[in-house]
């Protein structure tokens, strides 16, 4: 069972002190390959490399322990080689920070006693990715429409207007939670409208919360990368359908970080 | 690494991915580790940024009643509110509260991408994660 870890792809012998432990960015299938001018995590940005076991393998690298982790570099390498991954192979992405202790311990404590489970989990990825869809209300369009569409916005607006601030607080108060459900109805309205636009595309779909006050639809979609063109056709109608009203856009192939947890929490 | 589609038209401009949709994507979601992996976890500090956003408070009202009491009507193309005909019938006093308006404009716009853009920097704040005390 303790296959010794192959540092597959990767020159150089392994340095392995207390000082540095394994980053795992994800789980892929075992017959992939790694692109050299792959980077990692962490100020030395060590190697990307496989740790193989069976039909599967982890994507690491080695890691300082001395300095946290999470600048907006470490949070883009993540990402970027989970996605570039993505694009190419099926994927399991883990979780931002996971780090072991070494290359055995990977093989040992989490590709061998769970092989069966990733390894169908990647079958059934095969050709799929994650792309996320992204609607960004357009400020002056959504408020227009909310005073045309709700009298007493305007009302309170009016009521407001030209005031001392210290004296309109609770009328602005009342405007802005006013504002906050009209939006939030016209999201849930967009999102839905979107939602069954992608659903012959999608294998599955899941409505991401809004990542700013004033989103449209927030949407991961994960579906077979062939089909991609299908997708941007289907944006691109949007984008026309409502143009000067919601700018649409949309991020992949990535790598299935909205599937897998629900994956295994049905499991 | 993350594509937009470049057949235009989607998306405003070729703007790589952003910290942002970054942050949406990866701090919260995957596979967690500690579900499968108990013994050999090392315990690192994670810097984390809290991007969640408290939709409906007080102070998202707030943001909202300003952008609203911003919002250009003059361009609406008509929806019969009074301050739509003050506006046409006071040429000079609007071209005045113009001035006025982009100020505020400008320092509202400057702090609803403080919001979103900036997150990194203004909330980035270290914490021990918790697999440390395993």
């Amino acid at each position: 069972m303790a296959q010794s870890a192959k540092a597959a792809d990767a020159a150089g012998p392994e340095q392995r002190t207390q000082s540095t432990g394994v980053y795992v960015y994800g789980l892929v299938p075992e017959d992939v390959e790694v692109s050299s001018d792959a980077r990692g995590v962490g100020d030395e940005s060590g190697e990307i490399r496989l740790v193989r076991h069976g039909k599967i393998a982890a994507l690491v690298s080695d890691v300082p322990l001395d300095r946290a982790l999470g600048t907006p570099d470490d949070l883009f390498r993540h990402e970027a080689l989970l996605d570039a991954t993505a694009a190419e192979v099926p994927v399991l992405p883990l979780r931002f920070g996971a780090v072991m202790t070494n290359a055995e311990a990977v093989v040992d404590e989490l590709l061998t006693p769970h092989h069966d489970e990733f390894h169908s989990a990647l079958e059934e990825l095969e050709g799929r990715a994650e792309y996320v869809v992204k609607g960004r209300y357009v400020e002056q369009t959504l408020f227009r429409e909310v005073l045309r569409e709700f009298p007493e916005a305007a009302r309170l607006r009016e009521e407001i207007k030209g005031q001392p601030e210290e004296l309109t607080r609770d009328a602005r108060i009342q405007l802005g939670e006013l504002v906050n459900q009209a939006v939030a109805a016209k999201r849930e309205a967009d999102t839905q409208t979107l939602v069954e636009a992608v659903a012959p595309l999608a294998v599955f779909t899941v409505v991401r919360e809004p990542s700013h006050e004033q989103d449209a639809a927030h949407l991961a979609v994960l579906m077979e990368t062939d089909r991609q063109g299908e997708l941007e056709e289907v944006m691109n109608e949007f984008a026309d359908r409502w143009a000067d009203r919601v700018e649409m856009r949309l991020l992949g192939p990535l790598a299935p970080y909205d599937f897998i947890t629900a994956r295994t929490a049905q499991e | 690494m993350t594509v937009q589609p470049a057949s235009g038209g989607v998306a405003s401009g070729p703007s790589p991915s952003g910290l942002a949709d970054v942050i949406d994507t990866i701090l919260d979601k995957g596979l967690v580790i500690d579900a499968y992996v108990r013994v050999s976890l090392v315990g690192i500090e994670l810097l984390t940024i809290d991007a969640r956003i408290v939709v409906a408070s007080v102070d998202t009202y707030l943001r909202f009643a300003e952008a609203v009491n911003r919002t250009d009507l003059s361009e609406s193309g008509g929806t019969g509110l009074p301050d739509l005909m003050k506006d046409v019938s006071q040429g000079q006093i609007s071209g005045k509260s113009k001035d006025v308006a982009q100020g505020v404009l400008e320092a509202a716009g400057e702090k609803l991408s403080d919001f979103v853009g900036d997150s990194s920097e203004k909330e980035t704040r270290s914490r021990r994660h918790d697999r440390e005390e395993r």
